[in-house]
């Protein structure tokens, strides 16, 4: 047994979120990752110099060398990549960071994401990923593969499609308050939500995430620095990260079919309960959760997973528009807009909003916010979660 | 050579025409030949453990169960039901443009101890796709096409068996 805890040993204390409309962002990507870096360091009233650490997940290109190299940093001691595609490590991203920090491998980490179009593209990176056993049979992109376990949810499980459709308004509802946010100005209603085009069923337009150029970094130093340097730092409680024994086996053999990889096994916990336990907390202490929807099904499934909602027709009881709204209802859940009515920079940017709710200076913010849950890619092979807590919580 | 030699990119156009014309067959390692052999010889052929008898899906090197390496391959029954299904209605894959939307279905295969294998749903019956029907499998290969592909129908005698 480790004595080792991750339990409050390091925070965040500086953020930045870059965000542009797809294929137009003014820069590359490198160049984008060295100014939301250089902007986190900023917010956090520190030098880009004094940075020891980076990180970064599945589909990044530049490592701590290069960056390290371009920001004159007096030593870099610690450069990882998280393995594990769709958004599904982009929260054992921030965990590897307070395992550096909590033994002391390195001091100040920056966890950094970018992307642009005119790098790396997306769709077509999607289409080549999959292999021959899945693109024979019409299926070459992460929807499809999302939404053959969404439809066994629905119709096997018995989630409520409108559980779905309450995810996207509330995400939508929230946009309305967030002037960066894509879907600012473009409210959606049931009506707009039920008319628009099918792309795979069970998922029409609006529960497909948007794909935004940008970059976003979080830079995170010890709970004993972060301490001093400001009183509103999001201390990491606990992070957990993997996959269920006989998940992630390919061409969609997963025993958990339609869990979003969070979910137990008997005799086995899972992701979610070992981030409960090593938090010493419960879904019922969480005040505000960003949960990662690259598509609506997973995100469901993701809160089901975490004990947030219940499993199958009950679900759609907790899963209604108010109670998913900052301010009305009791599990508000992607405060920015999210990846669907914000931006998309590969679900880093939900990291930042689950920061601000303990700041207080989210623009949909929840009163009193005291633990801050952001759950990474839901339905990927390897996923991963992240829970916040303001210092009094430690 | 440099990145930017026209040669290089001559190269990179050669790549990308390759991978659009085998966008499925056998993959380069050899790993799945059989299941494409199958096809071909009109079976549905999955891996099965010679020592442990186990069913194993997608194609693995190593079997899970007991650590042998090359597990095999055996002939089972395209028979099955819908685990799940998805109709796609945005052309994600150019080849199919012409299909869209079409119906994938997951269908699980109890003569291979459940394992699930896809397909896609062909014939007026994807209208109507449910979990839990029964399908039954065939082999097309469709014009042009260097390997046939195992699709599904649904079984017109499944209201008369229940
Ligand atoms: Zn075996």
């Amino acid at each position: 047994m480790s004595t080792a805890s991750l339990r409050g040993a390091a925070a965040v204390v500086g953020v930045a979120d870059l965000h542009y409309k797809r294929g137009e962002a003014p820069h590359g990507e490198l160049r984008m990752t060295l100014e939301a870096i250089v902007a986190a360091c900023a917010d956090a009233g520190m030098s880009p110099r004094e940075l020891d650490g980076f990180v970064s997940y599945a589909g990044g290109g530049h490592d701590g060398a290069i960056l390290g190299a371009a920001l004159g940093v007096e030593e870099v001691r610690w450069s990882n990549m998280m393995w594990g595609g769709g958004g599904g490590t982009v929260a054992a991203a921030l965990n590897n960071a307070a395992v550096a920090i909590a033994t002391g491998q390195a001091e100040c980490v920056v966890v950094f994401r970018a992307m642009a179009q005119e790098d790396s593209g997306r769709l077509g990176y999607a289409k080549y990923f999959y292999g021959p056993h899945y693109l024979a049979h019409g299926v070459g992109s992460p929807a499809q593969v999302c939404a053959l376990r969404t439809q066994r949810l629905l119709e096997h499980d018995g989630v409520p499609r409108e559980a779905l459709r309450a995810l996207v308004l509330a995400a939508y509802r929230h946009a309305q308050n967030n002037p960066t946010a894509a879907g600012y100005g473009r409210p959606l209603d049931e009506e707009g939500y039920e008319s628009s085009r099918m792309i795979t069923e069970p998922f029409h337009l609006y529960d497909c995430s948007r794909e935004s150029d940008g970059a976003v970094a979080l830079v995170l130093v010890s709970a004993e620095r972060a301490k001093a340097m400001r009183p509103d730092a999001a201390y990491v409680l606990a992070g957990a990260q993997g996959a269920p024994g006989g998940y992630s086996s390919i061409i969609d053999n997963d025993d958990l079919y339609t869990s979003a990889g969070f979910a137990a096994r008997p005799g086995r916990s899972g992701v979610a309960d070992r981030l409960w336990a090593a938090a010493g907390l419960g879904p019922d202490d969480v005040d505000v959760v960003q949960v990662y929807e690259n598509f609506s099904g997973p995100a469901v499934a993701a809160l089901i997973d975490h004990g947030l909602a219940p499993a199958g027709p009950s679900a759609g009881e907790v899963l209604t528009v108010d109670n998913l709204t900052a301010g009305i209802g009791k599990l508000p859940v992607n405060t920015s807009g999210g990846n669907i009515a914000d931006s998309f920079v590969n679900g880093m940017g939900l990291a930042v909003e689950a920061v601000r709710q303990i700041r207080g200076t989210s623009t949909n913010p929840v009163a009193d916010t005291h633990i801050s849950l952001f759950i990474g890619g839901p339905m990927a092979p390897l996923v991963s979660s992240t829970l916040f807590g303001r210092e009094d919580t430690l | 050579m440099s990145e930017s030699s026209p040669e290089a990119a001559v190269e990179r156009d050669d790549v990308d025409a390759r991978v659009r014309e085998y966008l499925w067959g056998p993959a380069a390692d050899g790993l799945d030949q059989p299941y494409w052999d199958g096809l071909v010889a009109g079976e549905l052929r999955l891996q099965r453990c010679g020592n442990c008898a186990e069913w194993i899906w997608g194609p693995q090197w190593i079997c899970g169960a007991c650590h042998t390496f090359d597990p095999g391959w055996a002939a089972v029954e395209a028979v099955g039901t819908v685990y799940s299904w998805s109709r796609s209605h945005y052309p994600f894959i150019t080849e199919l443009a012409d299909r869209t939307p079409y119906v994938t279905v997951l269908v699980e295969l109890p003569a291979a101890d459940n394992r699930r294998v896809l397909g896609i749903l062909t014939g007026d019956d994807a209208d109507g796709v449910r979990i839990g029907q029964r399908v039954v499998g065939h082999f097309e290969l469709d014009e042009g096409a260097t390997w046939p592909l195992l699709r599904w129908r649904r079984d017109s005698t499944e209201g008369a068996r229940s």
